[in-house]
């Protein structure tokens, strides 16, 4: 089956900013891709690319097959929404709708009862003839996919469309569009910076950095497995711990170089005196008794938002996640356990996963 | 005595006295001329009672007269060519230039502002140029014209009494473009971007998107630029005596430059007046319209 969207060697330069670097990336029919990263990291650009609202420096781009380098925005038959929703301010909500039918010239009778048929599908059935400053943050969220899904494209491009949204809304409408991306059984890219809407609505992650893709695949195999440093970094809330260690001197164990040096169990076997990072998840971390304990820590401060409890060590290096009270307090010294198959070690200098034979 | 003065500092006294001020400086130097006008077209005004406020009142013996005048129509006319003749050129001229001025290109708005030099430069300067550029004999537009092979005659710009209005028409359009051009930029500038992104997702081509996102967001500008232009093209007196000063026979003659005739040519102070007042009216009703286009304001 020909891929739905197709990247191969792409790149793209503003001037001598090089903002995507060799881009390879297949998106399948049907799937939610997200595209994820820090600000800057090309995401937006990427996204933009494939909407032809900017041009690819070298490199190939196709859409259900066909090569779309250099075909304009309006002949890619893509939908966006945009961060800022750009609803046009001049028209009511099904005039919005049912701008892009309009275009093509399609009888207004016609248009009018699509723009109907969306609206119910949608929530706005009631504020057709409402104009875009007369709506709430949510509403206006929903006339701009709306404005998508009334032209059935080839594939929606969200270009961090949540962000503008208070908390509560934004997990609402990450439900509801991905929802909606099921029933239509639309092909959708969606960038943003927040990793927790990729993991929760996306098939397939694309992590990006600089320009380049760190890694790419389904969200929990990017949680389990990530393939460097960076990539461990940013997905999983709270950040995962990273410690400097050494592996010891029967290539067993590991000594934890960044945390006071004590050495703990590694459950698999690597060169010995290998310098290596050691990335602890907080929700792995257990806090335990004395003779469990595989490495202790002073307490610096401990926030609790009632369901969970964050622990810092004082020396603010490793954060703990515990959701029973344990009434502890900063100044404690704890003993801290950690399942070995659970800790992820990375090289020092190259900060690529280590795969253990 | 300082429950007085805290009033004044902190309480609604203040806030009279704000208000007084700034009325009692219209009331002396808008409102009081402009009513002293009114009166005096309708009033018989000559040399021997301009001093005086008693005059005989007439009616509106001074509007028919006015009316009456066998080169009012003429003068009418005129000052429609000239009014809306200059208005279509600045406004078409501008929005063209404004539209090309949102291209990105090296020093873009260093050359837009360069064209601020015909918007800062006095229209009697600007009058005097284009005299020059105009003359029959030796001006560049008729070289031009020549050379392009438009024309073959001499077209005697300033002295034919068919093309003597246009020719100062033609000065006020460049005089008056930059100006358009400036507030249509601003227009312009102010409609965000991802609006002809969205538009151009949906299909949309550019001329659709001028038509369908431009136009429209454009609309309060656009309507205060024309009223604004309306206002501006009946203020335009400089250029008249500078080019044509309305010859020949009146053939280029104008409403606010005949007020200026009746007044100070022929000293006839009431005609001049009801001419102003006539011209007041219609300004006034541009007035209004550009108080209410820029009421209407459609944006995000």
């Amino acid at each position: 089956m020909t891929p739905q969207i197709e990247l191969q060697n792409v790149d793209k330069h503003y001037g001598a900013f090089h903002a995507l670097k060799d881009i390879d990336l297949v998106i399948e029919k049907g799937s939610f891709v997200a595209l994820v990263g820090p600000s800057g990291c090309g995401k937006s650009t990427l996204l933009r690319s494939i909407a032809g609202l900017e041009s690819i420096t070298s490199g190939t781009l196709k859409i259900a097959g066909n090569t779309m380098n250099g075909v304009p925005p309006r002949k890619r038959d893509v939908a966006m929404v945009f961060q800022s929703y750009a609803l046009y301010p001049h028209m009511t909500v099904e005039k919005n709708l049912s701008y892009s039918l309009r275009l093509k010239g399609t009888p207004r009778e016609q248009a009018r009862k699509r723009a109907e048929e969306v609206a119910a599908t949608t929530g706005l059935t009631n504020l057709l003839s409402r104009y875009p400053r007369q709506l709430s943050g949510g509403q206006r969220q929903r006339v701009a996919m709306g404005r998508a899904i009334i032209r059935d494209p080839k594939a929606f491009l969200f270009d961090e469309p949540l962000s503008n949204l208070d908390a509560s809304l934004r997990v609402q409408m990450r439900k509801e569009i991905r929802s909606l991306h099921d029933r239509l059984g639309a092909t959708s890219v969606y960038v943003t910076h927040d990793q927790i809407e990729a993991m929760t609505m996306a098939d397939h992650v694309v992590v990006m950095r600089d320009g380049i893709i760190e890694q790419h695949g389904k969200p929990l195999d990017l949680y389990d497995f990530p393939a460097n440093r960076f990539v461990g970094g940013f997905i999983g809330t709270p950040a995962m711990n990273f410690i400097e260690s050494t592996i010891g001197a029967d290539g067993a164990t590991l000594m934890l170089d960044g945390l006071g040096g004590e050495t703990i169990a590694l459950g698999r076997k690597l060169e010995p005196g290998r310098a290596v990072v050691a990335g602890l998840r907080p929700e792995f971390l257990r806090v335990t008794d004395e003779e469990s304990a595989s490495f202790h820590v002073e307490l610096g401060p401990v926030e609790s938002t009632g369901s969970v409890n964050y622990l810092s060590s004082i020396d603010q290096k490793l954060t703990i996640v515990q959701s029973e009270r344990t009434g502890l307090k900063a100044g404690d010294r704890v003993g801290v356990t950690i399942d070995p198959k659970l800790i992820h070690l990375f090289d020092a200098s190259t900060e690529q996963r280590i795969v253990s034979a | 005595m300082g429950r007085i003065l805290s009033s004044i500092t902190d309480g609604k006294g203040f806030d009279i006295i704000m208000v007084g001020v700034t009325m009692a400086f219209l009331f002396a130097l808008a409102g009081v001329p402009l009513v002293y006008n009114v009166v005096m077209s309708f009033q018989q005004v000559d040399m021997f009672n301009l001093n005086t406020f008693s005059r005989p009142f007439v009616g509106f013996d001074n509007y028919v007269a006015v009316v009456n005048q066998p080169e009012f129509w003429l003068i009418i006319r005129n000052t429609a060519i000239f009014v809306f003749g200059s208005i279509t050129g600045q406004f078409a001229l501008g929005f063209a230039l404004a539209l090309f001025f949102m291209i990105k290109f090296p020093f873009a708005a260093t050359i837009r502002g360069l064209f601020l030099v015909s918007w800062v430069m006095p229209g009697l300067v600007v009058g005097a140029l284009w005299g020059w550029i105009l003359a029959g004999d030796f001006g560049v537009l008729n070289a031009i014209l020549k050379a392009v092979g438009l024309t073959e005659r001499t077209l005697f710009w300033k002295s034919d009494p068919n093309l003597a209005i246009w020719a100062v028409t033609m000065a006020n359009i460049w005089l008056g473009l930059a100006f358009n051009m400036m507030l249509l930029s601003v227009g312009l500038a102010g409609i965000p971007r991802d609006l002809y992104e969205a538009a151009e997702l949906d299909g949309a081509n550019s001329w659709q998107r001028f038509t369908t996102i431009t136009l429209p967001m454009m609309r309060a500008t656009i309507g205060a630029v024309l009223a604004l232009g309306l206002i501006y093209t009946l203020q335009q007196f400089d250029l008249f005596p500078a080019i044509t000063e309305g010859g020949p026979a009146n053939s280029s003659n104008v409403a606010q430059y005949w007020a200026w005739q009746w007044s100070f040519v022929l000293f006839d102070f009431a005609k001049g007046a009801t001419v102003s007042v006539m011209m007041l009216v219609f300004v006034l009703v541009a007035s209004i319209i550009y108080v209410w286009s820029t009421r209407h304001e459609v944006r995000g």
